[in-house]
């Protein structure tokens, strides 16, 4: 702790010491809807100096006193370029686009160079407006699914929401919804994602040289921003889909101090399978739906104080019933998520979040039979709070320094069940405690002109604390024991530095050379026992048994922009060490884990992954889109499992290319395309078979030794907009104007998996048939989820 | 229990199944070597019987004739008691000693007028010294090919229910599951098997089973019951299969009559049965993990030494 404070001093210290004159700083938001900007540009062309603003739109910059000419950029809205004296210190918000008329403003992306300027090395940002263009699987826009077409990211399977960055599990992605973690991020088995895109403001992912204000996870940041709603005026927009409709509504609290947004979603496959099921079946009612609920609001309390309040609930509800075997099953699950977050300056360099978090997932099966019921439930509940300090010493300088806690409370597995009146004895309710502290500071500073580094450094702790029963497994001869902790008994306490930084390098032929290293520390771990991940995948925290995740990765990577900016590339090469992974021990059961800890049926290894990333974008133009290409590999030791060999992970994919192509060849047509291809994945199928007691039993040989045929998918969409403008007679002048109409519409027709490939999902070995009658036949299957699906969404509005 | 998660993962399944499709490839499967199976039993009152054979490839041939030719000749077979070591007997399907068939029959699954037809061979002996003994511990050892594997299995204790019974089902007077009442020892580990057999004829006199069949997940433990007395049913293994009407399947009718056989097995025994159940029930599963049974055998063999102590009763299925 002594050694990080020194540093600290040593960072404050140098970056005290080049104090400038005059501080401009101030918040950017837009003109149209008062919504803050994140990652707009301020740029003083004349000396070649510049800031971005954060998360929360505030920027500042330090610069000697005089007379600037002042570009103020953000994506999809017209340049501000403001004539400043700055005498002395200066605040400047700016409602962007405020006096926006016309369709023929020219609006350029503000993009330009980031590419090759920041020292954001493995980090891409999203454009929200850019992915509800892209082909959307059933029409549902998704913000997981368009992350999974940047390389080095892939997804698990078909359709899946779980998405692995290099090498990564994807419990090692930290995603975040307005700062709060959210643990499933999934709808329907993986198939949708919790972000509902009309809620969602901006999307960043960070792959590689996580800065030091992040923690908790090994591979990545996924960052969503909800919107914040219109401070100017009220707006309802929605969109009714094959699967699902949608409706969003936002509006001033008080015009200009505060707004709120709401949105809802619910998917009405329920009354599909309705239809589908009829009433006589064995299997009336059973059904599926989800719904989510957004919401966020936010106020300021003057020019120093702003506070947001962000939530979100989210729930999937799965009944299956057998009436004929008068069996029944329902399985809720879902997220709750809630962030309060209060912004406060200090003074023009001085800009402090506090964020107070709470998260809540709960997964739960209950089924029953007879007279005989069974209930299991899995869940985690975190209440986090922390604050951030960035303090803008100068121009040089952008330091930035927080601390975190997180209070977690883990349900693996809560077990009851009864027939009729006698209740079975099913262990305890297993909770486990434990508390994740971090301390972090870090510095963006440029050396000269050209070297920017950003350097910090992290401590985390970690402590598993009781009430908590630990239980002994007796072998053949000895009874099982139990070990009982008490509240405020700590179990065990870990605790870690993790060093981060990365460097930006700028070449004279605007290229730019990039690198950057971290290690990370993750205490969470996510024990999964099928090839596909289900609600049933359970959460673990590190305990006394179950050592935290630790990992290291380095990267570089060669940025070049092309064209005057017109095509931004990238090489990016990459290694990823990591140790403590977990599996389960072969042979585990889920049931296993009543009146057992989940950790006893855990084993441990290490894991490590390698690649280079190819990426091409064509930023501006009529024709507009992205290849990408990943060559990696990525590979498990764990001593108890494949008699403790390496094997392949079962996401280590070779190959992986993704093309995405936009083409606008009007203002109110938009065409796009996708194609991915990407090695199979591997798997565990049996090598042999034997016969015992007349039963045909399978023998499984090396753990993923086997690899599904490539999977690879074309989709295609248009999206048709309504008029944006009509046409009036100005009652002043008498002359034909145009105005900007209020609703406003589109059409989104959607076409997945346009050649109907048949993608592996899955492989099993079956078997039919009679050895006496002579027919008996073993088969390797492939099973196939989906085919040719067109879709069709009508978004608008108001 | 079991059951459920088995549910969980089968129905997880059926949603999957709702929109996918499945065809047949051929697809690379690394990793096979050929390793010896041994699956040999001993219970109360019977000889040790161990059968040898191989395991194949996936793609290999599954034909009767190669299934046949896969057992193994020439191996020594010894099973002890502590005091009493005795070297098995190779018998073979065709040529069997007289009042050995029902027995035989009844281990391989092959009916008792066809033995003649096949040529399986096993170990086994006709004395009685080394005879299942309840509370005695056997250790087996193979020698073949210059290999030798050894295991130990125990016929424990066994547990007599309480009572069987039949009773109809909700909203029917005429089927209904088998039922029975156990007491569980309390404080120690026990596990128990429940197998079934009809007493019926066919139309030519013959018994319609020579042997007794296991129902669905028929090994539990009693980690979720030590020491209770309580009601638990099992539903009837033969009726299912296209020729049995669905609101029929898995009942036994009124007037069924059946041999119920209940095991208690030692806990290795145990986990082999577990995991083997476990599989069969879901193979193929991709929710399910790859789950090699864990063999009692030392050596480097595949399948399982099994001592059970069986219990028997008739049911009747009447109210």
């Amino acid at each position: 702790m002594r050694s990080l404070f020194l540093v600290f001093i040593t960072l404050l210290s140098t970056a005290l010491y080049s104090q400038e004159n005059t501080t401009l700083s101030g918040y950017l938001t837009d003109g149209t809807s008062g919504e803050s900007l994140i990652g707009a540009k301020i740029y003083i062309p004349s000396i070649k100096k510049g800031a971005v603003t954060n998360t929360y739109g505030f920027y500042s910059l330090s610069v000697p006193a005089g007379k600037y000419t002042i570009e103020f950029r953000a994506t999809g809205l017209p340049t501000e370029v403001k004539e400043i004296d700055l005498t002395k210190d200066v605040r400047l918000d700016i409602e962007m686009g405020s006096n926006l008329q016309n369709i023929e403003e020219v609006v350029v992306k503000g993009t330009a160079e980031d590419n090759t300027k920041s020292t954001k090395i493995g980090q891409i940002e999203l454009d929200i407006d850019e992915i509800k263009t892209l082909p959307a699987f059933m029409g549902e826009v998704d913000v997981v699914k368009t992350i999974q077409l940047l390389p080095g990211v892939s997804s698990a399977a078909e359709g899946g929401q779980g998405f692995y960055v290099r090498g990564g599990g994807p419990d090692q992605n930290l995603v975040l919804l307005d700062e709060a973690v959210v643990y499933n991020a999934a709808h329907l088995f993986g198939f949708f994602s919790v972000f509902n895109a009309d809620a969602v403001k901006s999307v960043n992912l960070i792959k590689g040289g996580m800065p030091a204000n992040f923690g908790g996870r090994m591979s990545s940041v996924l960052e969503v921003n909800m919107n914040e709603g219109n401070n100017k005026s009220f707006h309802v927009k929605g969109g009714i889909g094959a699967i699902s409709s949608r409706i969003t509504v936002e509006g001033p609290i008080k015009k200009d101090k505060g707004s709120f947004v709401v949105s809802a979603r619910r998917t009405y496959l329920d009354v599909i399978m309705k239809a589908a099921i009829p009433d006589d079946s064995p299997f009336a009612g059973s059904s599926y739906f989800f719904y989510d609920l957004n919401l966020k609001m936010n106020y300021k309390l003057g020019d120093k104080d702003k506070i947001f309040l962000s939530g979100y609930y989210g729930k999937d509800e799965f009944t299956f019933g057998n009436q004929e075997d008068d069996f029944q099953v329902t399985m809720p699950w879902g997220n709750g998520i809630a962030a309060l977050r209060w912004n406060h300056l200090f003074s023009n360099k001085l800009f402090m979040n506090v964020t107070g978090t709470f998260t809540d997932y709960l997964f739960s099966f209950g089924s029953q039979q007879d007279e005989f019921q069974f209930e299991l439930k899995s869940g985690i509940r975190d209440f986090g709070g922390k604050v951030d300090f960035t303090y803008f010493p100068n121009n040089r300088h952008k330091i930035k320094w927080g601390l975190d806690y997180i209070n977690h409370t883990f349900t693996p597995t809560s077990v009851s069940a009864s027939q009729e009146d006698v209740v079975f004895d099913t262990g305890l309710a297993q909770q486990l405690f434990s508390h994740e502290t971090a301390a972090y500071v870090l510095d963006e500073f440029d050396v000269n002109e050209n070297i920017r580094i950003n350097a910090g450094l992290r401590y985390s702790t970690f402590a598993h604390v009781g009430p908590f029963t630990r239980y002994i497994k007796g072998d053949i001869s000895t009874q099982d024991s139990t070990i009982q902790y008490s509240k405020g008994d700590i179990l065990k306490f870990y605790q870690g530095l993790e060093p981060r930084v990365s460097l930006r390098w700028l070449l004279p032929d605007k290229s730019s050379i990039k690198a950057g290293y971290s290690y990370n520390y993750q205490y969470v771990h996510l024990t999964s026992l099928s090839a596909v991940s289900l609600p049933t995948d359970i959460w673990f925290p590190t305990t006394d048994i179950a050592q935290p995740q630790k990992g290291w990765q380095g990267s570089i990577g060669y940025f070049r922009n092309f064209a005057k900016n017109k095509y931004e590339t990238s090489v990016e090469l990459y290694y990823k060490g990591m140790n403590n992974l977990i599996e389960y021990k072969e042979g585990a059961l889920p049931s296993d884990n009543v009146n057992d800890n989940t950790d006893n049926l855990l084993t441990f290894g290490r894991g490590w992954s390698y690649g280079a990333e190819f990426f091409v974008k064509r930023v501006f133009g009529k024709v507009t889109g992205w290849v990408g290409y990943t060559w990696s590999k990525t590979e498990r030791k764990f001593e108890d499992l494949n008699n403790g060999e390496v094997f392949p992970a079962k996401y280590d994919r070779r190959h992986d290319l993704s093309i995405v192509v936009s083409y606008k060849p009007t203002k109110r047509w938009v065409f796009s395309t996708s194609f991915i291809y990407a090695t199979g994945n591997t798997l565990t199928l049996p090598s042999s078979w034997y016969v015992q007691n007349q039963d045909l039993l399978f023998h499984y040989g090396q753990r993923n030794s086997t690899r599904m045929a490539p999977y690879h998918r074309l989709d295609l969409s248009a999206t048709w907009y309504s008029k944006a403008y009509k046409e009036k007679v100005d009652p002043v002048t008498g002359e034909t104007i145009q105005v900007k109409k209020r609703f406003k519409s589109n059409w989104a027709f959607s076409i997945y998996n346009v050649y109907n490939r048949a993608n592996p999902y899955f492989l099993y070995v079956d078997n039919d048939g009679d050895f006496l009658q002579g027919d008996f036949e073993i088969k390797v299957k492939q099973v196939t989820l989906f085919p040719i699906i067109p879709s069709v969404t009508w978004n608008f509005e108001l | 229990m079991k059951n459920t998660i088995t549910y969980l993962v089968l129905f997880v399944g059926i949603l999957i199944g709702i929109s996918s499709c499945t065809k047949e490839v051929t697809i690379d499967i690394p990793g096979y070597e050929e390793m010896l199976v041994i699956d040999g039993r001993i219970e109360t009152n019977q000889p040790p019987f161990v059968l040898l054979s191989t395991s194949k490839e996936v793609y290999a041939p599954t034909d009767l004739n190669s299934f046949l030719n896969g057992f193994i000749s020439g191996a020594t077979v010894t099973v002890s008691d502590g005091t009493t070591t005795v070297v098995l007997d190779e018998i073979c399907s065709d040529n069997l000693p007289p009042g050995s068939e029902p027995t035989v029959a009844a281990l391989l699954g092959v009916p008792e007028s066809e033995l003649a037809n096949y040529h399986i061979c096993g170990y086994t002996t006709f004395n009685t010294a080394i005879w299942g003994q309840v509370g005695k511990t056997y250790d087996l050892t193979v020698e073949y090919d210059g290999q030798t594997y050894t295991a130990s299995t125990t016929i424990v204790q066994p547990t007599y229910l309480n009572s069987v019974f039949w009773k109809p089902d909700e909203g029917y007077t005429d089927r209904g599951y088998s039922w029975a009442n156990l007491t569980d020892q309390a404080g120690q580990f026990d596990a128990y098997k429940w197998e079934v057999k009809r007493i019926a004829t066919d139309t030519s006199g013959n018994p319609v089973d020579n042997n007794f069949t296991p129902t669905f997940s028929p090994v539990i433990d009693d980690e979720f019951f030590d020491g209770l007395t309580f009601d638990f049913y099992y539903e009837n293994p033969f009726a299912q299969g296209p020729e049995v009407p669905d609101d029929e399947l898995f009942y036994f009718m009124y007037g069924d009559t059946v041999v119920i056989k209940f095991s208690k097995m030692d806990k290795n025994v145990y986990e082999y049965m577990e995991k083997k159940y476990t599989q069969l029930a879901t193979a193929g599963n991709p929710f399910a993990t790859p789950t090699n049974i864990p063999s009692n055998i030392e050596g480097g063999a595949l399948g399982v030494w099994a001592g059970y102590s069986p219990t028997f009763d008739t049911l009747i299925c009447v109210p």
